[in-house]
């Protein structure tokens, strides 16, 4: 009797996530991971005193906002690109070892399959995510007094944009050396990042960078767009629901185009 | 019925030919060998066959079912030439998860896994890893698979590959069992004696174009032997 594709599913994603679990990268992402949540602890103890901005004395506590959501911001595109990394050979590597033919050579979708390597790969990402920005926003709203709310609806932005980079990361190594790909990851987070902080503090932003702003995934906007409780100076472009329904586009798209573009792949053993 | 059909399949990669006008029926029950020298097309027809890659041309046919869709595939099991197994994984853990893909739950699936590594004399590696067994013992393991949820059909590509010659007995009495108990055999090999041994009908491979297909006692003349009608067949 053929499974349902459900059962498949499940089967090979814990394969997956397994899979993830055991690659040496692992190692150095919970070690990054770590110190950067006691660079977090450590800052955020700092929460008495005066500091100097463009020769205005300020009190710490009135820019705890600020420093608190460029930090959230950092460590969510961090976990957003590690969600690209990852996923980067999860599914590539599954060709070039043969375990991908012996498994489809079973009544598998190729949908099923390459859903549940995308899967495995988002579960150690997105972990990785809520440990970062749960700690982070646990420091901040102890220490500097910041809601909470805002920083759970960036974290649900930033798993939005994990599973958008890592759809697209998997497909593009469907074709790319793995390296190209993580490059690609860099790049692509990069380019976005400037177009958003562009169009964030720019009237006039046009061009390339505009026209990725506006049509883009909103990866920095929208972290920003939900962390906006804890800044006043901040002017996000465009409506909220606007740039929510552009980032779930983006995200359904890109899962969309892998599902695409893996059903046509030529399978070698 | 027929297991599986080529229907005048072609398939290029750019300007090469792997297979041009490729027709071969397989019928239910039958074991068929499908010869030709390196090159000659028969992993591709296989991989066809499986839906791993589409035709250029013409149609596939797996169980009724374009190779595509999973449900094709289903019981179907597979050796590939170049057997690569995820080292990390022991032997009953890898069987565990192909028998799931399989279909196979709970205590029928574990009754089974025990079934097959009896069957292909592995049965003492069961917690070993992969990683851990020597090319032959691997050999066996993929054949262990292959044999998991009681296939109704073999795709076997080049089978006998690093076994030994007691495993390669052994293959033969595998590969016998599943035709007594009704299943179709399609055994790719360029080993011309173990297709000789295994299968009761041919279909030969060359440059891409099937030369010569149909029982073995057409294929072969009376006064030659199976390599002496493939050397024939192959040059011409």
């Amino acid at each position: 009797m053929r499974p349902s594709a459900l059962t498949q599913f499940r089967t090979l994603a814990s394969e997956a996530i397994l899979d993830a679990v055991r690659r040496r990268i692992i190692a150095a992402i919970a070690v990054v991971s770590l110190l950067s949540l006691m660079l977090v602890d450590t800052c955020t103890t700092c929460s008495g005193g005066e500091v100097v901005v463009n020769g205005q004395v300020r009190q710490i506590a009135a820019i705890a906002g600020w420093t608190g959501a460029v930090t959230y911001a950092v460590l969510g595109l961090w976990s957003i690109v590690l969600a690209g990394v990852l996923a980067s050979e999860h599914l590539a590597q599954t060709l070039a070892d043969g375990s991908a033919t012996l498994a489809l050579a079973r009544p598998v979708g190729r949908g099923t399959f390459a859903f549940a390597r995308l899967a495995g790969s988002l579960v150690i990402a997105l972990a990785t995510g809520a440990v970062l920005l749960g700690g982070t926003a646990l420091f901040l709203s102890a220490r500097s007094g910041l809601p909470m709310r805002p920083a759970l609806m960036a974290g649900v932005s930033c798993a939005v944009g994990a599973v958008t980079l890592a759809a697209l990361a998997m497909t593009a190594s469907l074709y790319l050396p793995r390296i190209a790909t993580v490059m690609l990851v860099f790049v692509a987070t990069g380019a976005v990042t400037l177009a958003n902080l562009l169009g964030m503090f720019r009237d006039d932003s046009g061009g390339a960078m505009g026209a990725i702003d506006r049509f883009g995934p909103p990866l920095c906007t929208s972290i920003a767009l939900a962390l906006s409780p804890w800044i006043d100076e901040v002017r996000v472009p465009g409506s909220p629901l606007e740039i929510a329904i552009r980032h779930g586009v983006w995200a359904l798209a890109s899962i969309v185009l892998l599902w695409a573009v893996f059903r046509r792949v030529e399978l070698r053993d | 019925m027929v297991a599986l059909e080529l229907a005048a399949v072609s398939k290029r990669y750019g300007s090469r030919t792997a297979l041009a006008e490729v027709s071969l029926a397989v019928p239910a029950g039958s074991s068929v060998g499908l010869l030709g020298p390196n090159g000659a097309g028969k992993t591709t027809a296989l991989r066809l066959l499986l839906g791993f890659t589409g035709p250029s041309g013409g149609g596939v046919l797996l169980h009724g079912h374009d190779p595509m869709d999973p449900a094709a595939r289903e019981g179907v099991g597979y050796l590939p030439e170049r057997l690569v197994l995820p080292g990390r994984m022991s032997v009953r853990r890898f069987l565990r998860l192909h028998g799931s893909l399989a279909g196979l739950t709970g205590a029928d699936r574990d009754h089974e896994i025990d079934e097959v590594m009896e069957l292909t004399g592995i049965a003492d590696r069961a917690r070993d890893r992969l990683s851990a067994l020597s090319k032959g013992l691997l050999q066996r393991v993929g054949f262990a698979q292959a044999f998991l949820g009681k296939p109704r059909l073999l795709l076997l590509d080049e089978p006998t590959s690093g076994l030994d010659p007691i495993g390669i007995r052994d293959a033969r009495d595998w590969i016998a069992g599943a035709r007594e108990r009704g299943c179709t055999v399609l055994v790719s090999s360029h080993i011309l004696s173990e297709v000789e041994r295994t299968c009761d009908q041919i279909a030969v491979l060359h440059e891409g174009r099937v030369v010569a297909s149909g029982p073995l006692v057409q294929v072969v003349g009376a006064d030659e032997s199976l390599e002496d009608a493939f050397i024939r067949l192959v040059r011409g």
